[in-house]
């Protein structure tokens, strides 16, 4: 079987979907434990990837593709955890701030969390103080994280906060900030929790945050 | 899909970008010149070997003298191989010097190195070229192996042979040499001949080029044109290189310094030609100006790579490989300067088409050799192949299809089609793009630290192929008999 | 009269050598004490040269022309120097070195020395030892100055010293060498006496060693 795994695994870093869907119908079919094919398999893969990506070895395009690939297998599994709810790593919600439509690198950390076994809130582009608010009330996520691109948008960063603060709710939440213009400094500046310079980070700060 | 079949008419492709200093006629126009002033003014030559062959060859012989008419000139271009494969150690031909191939590497005869540990500058060591042998062989970009210095802690009139020496145990690529004299450079041929499996072999595939520097204007020394005709005589490439610099040896002018150029080549040419027709030659010419402040021969001079795009033009014209300069510095230290003037040249010699580009390790005008420096042009060169490259126009490449799939507001990074293209980037190895708290999660190394430690690390690490215990015995064999031989000269003295 | 060496130091730096020839005759014509010529026009210009130089207000093509109109006006001077020799600076002997046939560096060497009033000895290119050991007997000079562009020639500049030691002559004469390849570190490797880094600063050293 840890052949069958190792299969699967490869199909994952190589980022084949199709090929990573069939092998794990075939190991559904064969009767395997969904929850061993999702850590020896799927997870296991997408590590690999993680590792490659932060030494140089793969690249965004190759990890986009292998999140893809990985949450293919997943989509099958997911149903069949029957009773065994995968245990999520968190709920994360995210956006790309009021005024500012780049949503590249936000959709890129997404997949990156929900490759890390986190649940994703998607919030789009364009969102304002009072969309943060209203997924914080009705999603209860542990993290919310802002993305900006542009520096004539990034101090909407800030007000989104000040919000939260208002409604007392920013002891609820942990705040992350990432994008172009942003930094550790900035962060700081407009009391976030952390910030995260590129996706790969940006998992391992929320593992952080929420640990 | 693809778009309705289509023929084309007149559609031209630049498969690289295009880059000429001079136009065919310019060309032809600085050929003559250089025709002229060896038939009218001649060149002064004092070797009594290579006056008696240009007495033969049909040459006016007058004293030192010699003045060349065109007919003969002409035949020995004509006569020379427009392309010269160079083998590595194993005699698999790896340098096609032909058409607009480029290849980068080192230069030779630094009398200072700088320790890429300590930062000091001081007199190289054999161990240093040893180390430079090692460098040459780990960076991806560099093609060809030369000594980066000479060594002083041997016999001095033997450097040369200990710098082969070194250089030939510790890389398996390509190696260009020097040498002091013709009994050097026969040791040398023989070290070689020992790793290629004998003489005939190392003519066959040869992994050695020979190098000889002549002194313009029109003045040719006893060693640096022996040496091109012993090089024509045992059938080995070999650059003839004149020094030129403009305003000192050479018109102020750029064509004038083309002219006494080319001119000085030609002399060499002419004489290895008529030892040997067919004999394989690259054209060199360390051409720059003379600071009119230091009188230095400038390194980092504009007009360096100026010049040598211009002379590299003429030597397509002839149909001759053409040995040209870049990635050198007349800074003192890996500094911003080092930066501006490796790069400037790098890129204008690579855009030149240059089939050897030399001196990616050349500091302070010449005078102090640095592997560090080696290592940053290792990455410029990177660069540069990727601009060479050009830019792809097909319907692959188009990708409209890809944009239509994606869409307004989309993005690519999950495409296939990315997947498929995007290691087309040039990926760096030692330029810096993090994140400023990336690069300061790094330890806010500068660019001068990060070569640094690549270099240490490429010396503590990198381990070139060994050579066989019985070829290291005979080329240590041809050392000693070297040893022995000056020993005995200095007793005789 | 002072307008007059003005007009000759002006066509010194301008390097006109035959407006110097021009002025200096009609000087002379008008029984000016040649010793006046000399010090107020010529040398007063030459000094203005070697000032700007230094400071990079003048390039060596254009102290060499300097340099040669300043000689153009000493030529006719230096006969009518009856009785009151015009006292040299001292006597130098330059020399390219074996196999070394780049001469550019040391007649520029020989070119200021001359101008700053050394009486030059040129030995032209490929001098070995035998040569300066000959000259040296010959011209009894002060400073003998050797100079090497290659790498490979650079090693007789020490047979040279060696041999004037062998010949017990070391210490009649001083030893400057230069060129490309030579630096202060060398010359003291080899046991010469200075090292001048271009020919300007090759004078200096000269009157250095001669004071």
């Amino acid at each position: 079987m840890s052949k069958y795994f190792e299969d699967l695994a490869q199909s994952v870093i190589a980022g084949q979907q199709e090929r990573v869907k069939e092998l794990t119908r075939q190991a559904l079919d064969a009767g395997t434990d969904p929850v061993e094919i999702i850590n020896q398999g799927l997870i296991s893969g997408m590590n690999v990837v993680g590792a490659r990506f932060k030494v140089g070895q793969m690249f965004v395009p190759e990890v986009l593709m292998s999140a893809r690939a990985m949450n293919g297998g997943m989509e099958l599994v997911k149903p069949l955890l029957v009773g065994q709810e995968l245990p999520s790593a968190g709920k994360v919600v995210l956006g790309t701030v009021k005024g500012d439509l780049h949503d590249i690198g936000k959709n890129l950390v997404g997949m990156m969390l929900e490759s890390a076994g986190f649940t994703v809130v998607n919030l789009g582009v364009d969102a304002g103080p009072e969309k943060f608010l209203q997924a914080i009330k009705e999603h209860k996520p542990g993290v919310i994280g802002l993305s900006a691109l542009l520096t004539t948008t990034m101090l909407s960063m800030k007000d989104t906060i000040e919000v939260l603060k208002e409604e007392g709710l920013r002891t609820e939440v942990k705040v992350i900030v990432g994008g172009a213009p942003i930094s550790q400094d900035f962060a700081e500046e407009i009391g976030a929790d952390g910030f995260a310079p590129d996706a790969a980070s940006a998992t391992d700060l929320c593992k952080k945050l929420l640990a | 899909m693809t778009k309705s079949q289509y023929v084309r008419a007149n559609y031209q492709v630049n498969a690289t970008p295009q880059f000429h200093v001079l136009s065919e006629h310019q060309c032809e126009n600085i050929y003559y010149g250089a025709l002229e002033a060896l038939e009218r003014t001649g060149a002064e030559v004092h070797s009594r070997t290579a006056l008696e062959i240009f007495r033969q060859g049909g040459c006016r012989v007058d004293g030192n003298r010699v003045r060349f008419p065109t007919r003969l000139v002409e035949r020995a271009v004509s006569s020379t191989p427009s392309r010269v494969v160079i083998s590595d150690r194993h005699g698999h031909r790896s340098m096609f010097l032909e058409g607009s191939n480029v290849y980068y590497g080192p230069g030779p005869t630094n009398t200072y190195t700088l320790d890429p540990f300590t930062g000091e500058r001081r007199r190289p060591k054999k161990s240093d070229t040893v180390r430079a042998g090692i460098v040459c062989d780990a960076l991806p970009n560099i093609a060809y192996a030369m000594d980066n210095g000479t060594p002083m802690d041997v016999t001095p009139t033997l450097a040369d042979v200990h710098a082969f020496q070194a250089l030939l145990e510790n890389t398996v690529k390509p190696i260009i040499h020097w040498g002091f004299g013709i009994e050097q450079y026969q040791d040398i041929v023989e070290m070689a001949a020992a790793v290629a499996g004998g003489l005939a072999e190392l003519q066959r595939n040869p992994f050695i080029v020979l190098y000889s520097e002549s002194s313009p204007p029109l003045r040719h020394s006893e060693e640096a044109i022996d040496k091109a005709i012993f090089a024509a005589k045992t059938d080995i490439p070999v650059i003839y290189t004149p020094c030129t610099f403009a305003g000192g040896v050479a018109p102020a002018t750029m064509a004038g310094s083309l002219v006494i150029s080319v001119a000085d080549f030609l002399v060499g040419l002419v004489a290895g030609q008529l030892v040997r027709e067919g004999a394989s030659f690259i054209m060199g010419g360390l051409i720059s100006t003379m600071d009119m402040s230091s009188s230095i021969l400038s390194y980092g001079a504009t007009e360096l790579s100026l010049l040598s795009a211009g002379l590299t033009d003429v030597a397509r014209h002839m149909k001759i490989p053409m040995f040209s300069t870049g990635g050198c510095s007349d800074s003192k230290v890996i500094d911003v300067q080092t930066g501006i003037e490796a790069a400037f040249s790098i890129l204008i010699a690579g855009l030149s088409g240059a089939s050897i580009v030399h001196d990616c390790n050349y500091m302070e005008y010449g005078a102090t050799g640095s592997l560090e420096l080696m290592v940053m042009d290792d990455e410029i060169i990177g660069m540069v192949k990727r601009i060479l490259e050009g830019i792809e126009v097909d319907d692959e490449h188009l990708a409209v299809d890809v944009i239509d799939a994606v869409g307004p507001g989309g993005h690519f990074l999950g495409e296939m089609h990315t997947m498929a293209h995007f290691r087309d980037f040039w990926a760096p190895t030692l330029i810096n793009r993090l994140r400023y708290d990336g690069w300061k999660a790094e330890g806010s190394k500068t660019m001068g630290q990060r070569i640094r430690e690549k270099t240490q690390n490429i010396i503590n690490t990198h381990k070139p192929e060994k050579l066989p215990d019985e070829v290291l015995r005979q080329i240590q064999t041809v050392v000693d008999r070297a040893e022995a031989r000056e020993a005995a000269k200095k007793i005789s003295k």
